[in-house]
């Protein structure tokens, strides 16, 4: 059981607010897309969900218990991989486990296998492409105990190609563990082909815009990105995120 | 190591080089033992008189172990200190620096004064040789962590020990040893200097007591079993070095390619 509840978050720095009240929420199991021009406050806005910072105003519950400024209730991935250069990948995997007591190394290897990273449990993050150094750093917050996974723009710093390899694979993946989402991304089109629901974010004071739900069928493939409701969705979501009021 | 040796008969040719123009002037000046010994006596002199200054060595080499053991704990011990604590580290850091400004030539008869002949002020001139390049290093070293996956530790909910433990402390460690190697090689000077102070053994005294009886020839292998014992313990803890942080080692040899 997993389910993030945002209610009227505000938060400035100084006289610059950038978060107006927030709301949105997370039910169990499902996949929600953040999607903001960049600078809109979302990662200001993980901040205060990582428990890094307290909001100024307003709560943040996780399965109804208000979390505001409490860390290590959730897991993450950032954007860049944050691999630690003297770990192998097997212990890079392991280490929020190491965190919090428990590991369990049969599973890392059949995560690591998962990922079509046999042979490289032992090699050094430095060894491994960017696309792969993402793999594992998905593949370490999966395996943390918390069903809470955020996600910060993990495959913004990839080429076209991997992206959508590392999409599908994300997909695939996640409908087996049905772990509740949090992604964040500038990326309609990423927005689309993950999520269930997209909640479109207004630039600073960053706000609620829209909520729009994506009905396509799961498993997805490749073909929907180029189908009529989906190019029309996108165009609907495209129009929100640059009309301004 | 092969492109070590490649590139490596160069300082090799200049030396030979110097030492055959020295062993020449020697010859062609007719320069007397006293001032300066011929090159070939000087060996001739290290190799017969091993049995003279065998002991003197062993006492140095046992010395130094100890002093730059204890030196380099309290170095590493300082910097976790100082890291640890913001407050200790406004306040200490400066005198750290201060300490370094006071000669080891002028604090050393103090340590006698206060502490006699035997071991114990020996160990603390070497200590206070040994611990500032471990300290400075260690603590640029903490200072440094990424800050990428510092952010990523507290959002996980890592513990400040742990943070330290399996971030700060390993990502430190280069740097640790950069100060280690610098230490490592200051710590046979070190303990010579101390040996000047009053001992009965040690290379220093072998030194005092050639100085002293114009045995030129002793004082240059005493100055080469200086330079023998700070290159030979500098490669020990190169070696170590390198088992110890694997990691870093293969990421260099791939910018290397």
């Amino acid at each position: 059981m997993s389910k993030l509840v945002i209610k009227n978050v505000y938060q400035s720095y100084g006289d610059h607010a950038v978060l107006e009240d927030v709301s949105f929420v997370v039910n169990q199991g499902e996949f929600v897309s953040l999607l903001g021009p960049s600078g809109s406050g979302k990662s200001t806005l993980f901040r205060l969900i990582g428990g890094l910072s307290e909001p100024n105003d307003g709560a943040i519950y996780l399965n109804g218990e208000k979390i505001n400024g409490t860390r290590g209730l959730i897991s993450y991935m950032p954007q860049s991989p944050s691999l630690f250069p003297w770990r192998t990948i097997l212990k890079n995997v392991l280490l929020n486990q190491e965190l919090t007591g428990v590991t369990n190394v049969e599973k890392a290897h059949q995560m690591i296998e998962r990922a079509g990273l046999k042979g490289y449990e032992h090699a050094y993050p430095h060894e491994l492409s960017g696309g792969m150094k993402q793999r594992v750093s998905f593949i370490r917050s999966l395996l943390s105990p918390q069903s809470f996974i955020c996600l910060d723009e993990p495959f913004s710093a990839l080429d076209e190609f991997t992206r959508v390899e590392m999409q599908k694979w994300l997909l695939s993946i996640w409908a087996e563990y049905q772990k509740s989402i949090l992604f964040v991304t500038h990326n309609i089109e990423e927005a689309m082909f993950l999520s269930d629901r997209i909640i479109v974010l207004s630039s600073r004071p960053a706000t609620v815009k829209k909520e729009f739900i994506v009905p396509f069928q799961r498993p997805r493939t490749e073909d929907l990105l180029l189908m009529e409701p989906f190019l029309r969705l996108k165009k609907d979501i495209y129009y929100t995120l640059t009309k301004d009021e | 190591m092969k492109r070590m040796m490649q590139k490596g008969w160069r300082p090799l040719l200049v030396l030979i080089l110097l030492i055959m123009a020295w062993e020449f002037s020697y010859h062609f000046f007719n320069i007397p033992d006293w001032l300066l010994p011929a090159p070939s006596s000087i060996v001739q002199e290290a190799l017969i008189g091993w049995n003279e200054y065998a002991h003197h060595l062993l006492s140095t080499v046992q010395l130094t172990l100890i002093g730059f053991l204890i030196g380099s704990s309290v170095g590493i011990i300082v910097a976790i200190g100082l890291h640890l604590i913001p407050l200790l580290r406004e306040a200490f850091y400066p005198l750290l620096i201060v300490s370094q400004n006071i000669p080891i030539i002028v604090s050393a008869p103090l340590l006698v004064i206060w502490f006699g002949f035997g071991m114990l002020p020996k160990v603390i001139v070497i200590t206070l040789v040994c611990f500032f390049p471990i300290t400075i290093a260690t603590l640029d070293g903490f200072q440094q962590t990424s800050r990428e996956l510092k952010h990523y530790m507290l959002m996980v909910g890592a513990t400040k020990q742990q943070i330290f433990w399996k971030l700060e402390w390993p990502h430190a460690l280069p740097s640790l040893f950069s100060g280690i190697k610098i230490s490592a090689t200051y710590s046979v000077m070190a303990a010579v200097i101390s040996e000047w102070l009053g001992a009965n053994e040690g290379i220093g005294v072998y030194m005092t007591l050639a100085s002293s009886s114009f045995r030129t020839d002793r004082v240059f292998v005493s100055i080469l079993l200086v330079v023998v014992l700070s290159l030979l313990f500098f490669t020990c803890i190169v070696y170590i070095e390198k088992r110890v942080i694997r990691w870093k080692q293969v990421e260099e040899g791939r910018v290397d390619e």
